[in-house]
């Protein structure tokens, strides 16, 4: 079984976000970039799955810091490690690099192909549905357990209200993973330093193969804060302000 | 112009967001335009009798399954499209809507937008506003007709609850569709709350990525021990597996309304909003500043969530 796994690097949102002078960018200059949560725990999905199954993965990374992802997969676990060549300073938009990974899906020949559910740079649409739909390949969204049983793959999908529903697929498909079935593993220095001897390959990117999209007109930010009170930064003030609301509202003692 | 509304239900229970979507029609149609809404499920009934707020209501069922595929929805809707020729198609922002949205995009050509807020109409154009970066950030876009929206939970008012004229219902039978399905239910769990439910809680402490790592649970549940409250968490908190699923708030966990929601160290998220937004009380605790739980929370702080607890721990437990 070959796994291909696509890794995003996107601004981490945790961060101060600015936009750019014209209003339809964010200001990538300073940014943090980092692996997409939900990658990461492709990424460790794909792996578990080579562990007890037995497979090739493929690592496919895309965006800045694409080389510092990779050697962390290789050091994970991935056997193959290949950047995508990104466009400079703009968003990551799985609409458009959905060409480009369904490309890769056929000429590494994959049986399955893993990635975040969501990104947050996913704005027209995720990458799971249209490389799925591209690929004439079953696709799931938001899993939370992956298993191979009888060269079929099992998958447990995450619904609303804590509801799961486990699907059985014949592969080749197409999975977006919300959760790996364990919490992504760390890697020790010595793995990376080994990891940095294996070669990275480099993928082009294909036409995105749509005629007529949306567009950003402007991006902003959000207006005001809600109507809250801001309490402030100090510590010592905020819990002699939230003591007496909880009191006053009759939430002390229990 | 026709608008289809997608819906959404199971266990003899329609999604509210149902009903959202329908609302979100009527703002994106203009006068003369057509809502047709559109269900596919195991039982068509609750949709029967309360989507009749829309102009018609496709409706697919399958007695053979307990909950429709993704695969199986997104087909059923494709003909559907093909057969109405919509200028617009609404898709709940849902786990099924995940699957759903893209698929009809891929297989139409057609725009798609995601985590829609508002709708407005331009002629053949519409402009919609839509979260990006964890709802950071607002991208205003400019969208050619036909197109698909993916609609946030929550956005929209929910539409009149009522039941569908027997004329203006169009039924079909789709157990061929899911029995062709690749994608084959083999089970559906639900889940076992083991004595915690916050659904009813009354007091919920909520602990987000900003609480760091699973032994600092512990500070955030002595807090929750004081007030009387059910200690709860974010999905990356759920996730990293430092508190048990059944605890999870948020769009993939559960929907909760209790009269005190503190959250300490939870970015707020769109998905995690979705869970808590209507709670009687929020507090709110993150060193950001930007962090959008505070546009839902009555009291905000921005200081360190360790000082804050030890602080306000001490204050409850003294009485001062």
């Amino acid at each position: 079984m070959k796994i291909l796994v696509v890794l995003r690097m996107i601004p981490d949102s945790a961060g101060e976000l600015e936009l750019t002078g014209d209003g339809r960018g964010i200001d990538r200059e300073w940014l943090d970039f980092q692996l997409n949560d939900f990658d990461d725990h492709a990424l460790e999905e794909a792996i578990l799955l080579k562990e007890a199954a037995g497979a090739t993965v493929v690592a496919v990374a895309i965006g800045e810091g694409s080389n510092r992802v990779l050697q962390m997969a290789v050091a994970r676990g991935a056997d193959e490690a290949i950047a995508l060549e990104a466009e400079a300073d703009g968003m990551i938009d799985s609409r458009a690099i959905a060409g480009s990974i369904v490309a890769l899906a056929r000429s590494k020949a994959a049986d399955l192909v893993l990635c975040g559910v969501q990104s947050t740079e996913d704005l027209f649409g995720q990458l799971v549905p249209y490389a799925g739909a591209r690929l004439g390949w079953p696709h799931v969204s938001g899993s939370s357990r992956l298993s191979i049983e009888a060269s079929a793959l099992r998958v447990t999908q995450e619904r609303g209200g804590g509801i799961a529903a486990t699907y059985e697929i014949a592969l080749p498909a197409v999975i977006g993973v919300q959760t790996a079935s364990k919490a992504p593993r760390y890697v020790s220095g010595s793995k990376l330093r080994e990891a940095s001897k294996t070669a990275m390959g480099k993928a082009a990117s294909e036409p995105a193969g749509f005629e007529r999209s949306a567009e950003i007109v402007a991006l902003r930010l959000p207006g005001q804060r809600g109507t809250g009170e801001n309490l402030g930064d100090n510590p010592e003030n905020v819990a002699d302000r939230l003591a007496s609301i909880l009191a006053a509202k009759g939430f002390a003692g229990v | 112009m026709r608008i289809v509304a997608c819906t959404e239900g199971s266990f003899g229970k329609i999604e509210p967001f149902s009903l959202e979507m329908i609302t979100a029609a009527r703002m994106a149609g203009a006068a003369g335009d057509e809502v047709v809404a559109f269900f596919a499920g195991q039982d068509p009934e609750p949709a029967v009798t309360s989507l009749g707020a829309a102009d018609r209501l496709v409706a697919a069922s399958a007695g053979n399954t307990q909950l429709i595929a993704a695969e199986s929805y997104a087909r059923l809707l494709a003909d559907t499209v093909a057969a109405e020729e919509p200028g617009l198609v609404l898709v709940p922002y849902s786990a099924n809507g995940l699957d759903v949205a893209g698929d009809l995009a891929a297989r139409t050509g057609w725009p798609l937008v995601s985590y829609v807020n508002e709708i407005s109409r331009d002629g053949d154009w519409l402009a919609v506003v839509a979260q990006v970066y964890g709802g950071k950030i607002l991208a205003e876009c400019s969208v050619p007709l036909p197109a698909i929206l993916m609609v946030n939970p929550g956005a929209f008012a929910e539409a009149e609850r009522r039941a569908v004229d027997p004329s203006k219902l169009q039924h079909s039978d789709a157990t061929p569709v899911v029995a062709e399905g690749k994608v084959r239910l083999v089970g559906v769990e639900v889940p076992n709350y083991d004595g915690v439910d916050l659904t009813t809680a009354e007091r919920i402490v909520c602990v987000g990525r900003g609480i760091g790592d699973e032994a600092s649970i512990d500070i955030a549940r002595g807090l929750a021990d004081i007030l009387g409250a059910e200690i709860a968490g974010s999905r990356p908190v759920v996730d990293s597996g430092w508190l048990p699923k059944v605890r999870q708030v948020g769009k993939s966990g559960q929907k909760v309304k209790p009269k005190l929601y503190l959250a300490l160290g939870v970015s707020g998220a769109p998905e995690h909003l979705e869970g808590m937004s209507k709670s009687d009380l929020i507090i709110a605790v993150n060193t950001d500043p930007k962090a959008p739980i505070f546009n839902v929370a009555h009291f905000g702080a921005t200081c360190d969530l360790f000082d804050l607890v030890a602080n306000l721990s001490e204050r409850l437990q003294t009485g001062r």
